[in-house]
């Protein structure tokens, strides 16, 4: 590994993770102007095995688009699997949009490059003036994290997903019900197979376990009950989601 | 560019497979049902196929079988929820070539379809 400790050792310490090397000397001068500690990972991977063999540094800034980990990928990794309240910083070349900081709700803020010494000090105190979750919305019976993974955090590709979870799963509830009174426990099993994949890829462990009961282990007579469980699971997550997501409704 | 086709009904399994897929550089073509695919199928031939083994209209076993028949070099990757082994090892049986539990990881994912796509 091949950190470099730029700035004096008082200050905070910040992991820089930026392949743009005029970037990464106007940080580095930012980083000595205001003595914080720099040290410098070529990838998220990197930070992350300085994390392992360090004490914990204090802020954590890395580009969207750094490979073979993104920096969405790695502010979970270092937060869910790592266990550290390490806050992030996700730095982006393009214009930040609305809806991207609730979708990305375990990162702690962005920062826009070119970097700016103002701005940048800025988007830094804003970050220590707020509390730093190690796993986000815990209370949340959903979480994103899949969402971001499988589409690399392209937020309107995945608000769409949660649009055609909201639409489809609630379509196929309906026809679970309406299979149930016709007692076409065949069907429902399809339905429920159907439909676990939805819950999966939101991370809804309880939703994902009623249907895989549903399709292979209830009995006929536990039916009703269990399609009730399932409906009120996807309420819960749907009053979730519109409370995160208010523009959710307005395209369903 | 290679032609794979998609055969899946859930709409989010649809997105996440069509978004990786076409990522990867692959020319994506999507089947909502057995039927659809059949329809697919007539119009010509696909690098891989990765299907779901519960379809309406048409069930995976009986694309499988159809598949194999008339595109018996085409490599298929069954798509499923199940992990029970009697139903993978049904599929295999078929002359499946690999599966993949849904929702998959996207790396493994993009794994196994170069693998399949550099034998066909």
């Amino acid at each position: 590994m091949e950190n470099s400790t730029y700035a004096p050792s008082r200050g905070f310490t910040i992991l820089l993770v930026e392949t743009n090397i005029i970037e990464q000397e106007k940080f580095s001068q930012i980083a000595i102007s205001e003595e914080w500690n720099l040290v410098y990972c070529k990838s998220g991977i990197e930070a992350i095995q300085w994390l392992q063999n360090n004490s914990t540094a204090d802020l954590l800034v890395i580009q969207e688009d750094s490979l073979p980990l993104n920096g969405f990928q790695t502010a979970d990794y270092i937060k869910s699997e790592l266990g550290l309240a390490l806050p992030v910083l996700i730095s982006v070349d393009n214009q930040l949009t609305e809806v991207r900081p609730r979708v990305h709700s375990y990162v702690e803020g962005f920062v826009k490059k070119p970097f700016h010494k103002q701005s940048l000090i800025e988007d830094i105190n804003a970050v220590f003036s707020k509390s730093i979750e190690i796993a986000p919305a815990q209370n949340n019976r959903y979480s994103l994290n899949y969402l971001n993974e499988i589409f690399d955090g392209n937020e309107s590709i995945i608000m769409e997903s949660l649009g055609l979870f909201q639409t489809s799963v609630d379509s196929e509830l309906k026809s679970l019900n309406n299979v149930l009174t016709h007692r076409d426990f065949t069907k429902i099993r399809e339905i429920a197979h159907g439909i676990k994949p939805s819950f999966a890829m939101l991370e809804s462990e309880t939703g994902e376990t009623i249907c895989h009961l549903i399709n292979n282990e209830a009995k006929d007579e536990e039916m009703a009950y269990l399609i009730g469980e399932l409906q009120q699971e996807f309420n819960i997550i749907t009053e979730q989601l519109s409370r995160d997501f208010p523009e959710l409704n307005s395209e369903v | 560019m290679k032609k794979i086709l998609v055969i899946e009904d859930n709409p989010m399994v649809i997105k996440s497979l069509e978004f990786k897929l076409t990522k990867d550089g692959n020319d994506v073509h999507i089947a909502h049902d057995g039927r659809e695919a059949m329809k697919f199928l007539k119009e010509g031939e696909f690098d891989l196929i990765l299907t779901d083994l519960m379809l309406p209209f048409v069930t995976g076993n009986e694309l499988i079988s159809y598949i194999k028949k008339v595109y018996p070099q085409t490599p298929i990757i069954v798509l499923s929820t199940s992990t029970q082994e009697t139903i993978i090892m049904d599929a295999f049986n078929m002359g499946v070539d690999d599966f993949i539990t849904k929702p998959f990881s996207p790396n493994e994912l993009s794994l196994r379809v170069k693998r399949l796509l550099a034998k066909s």
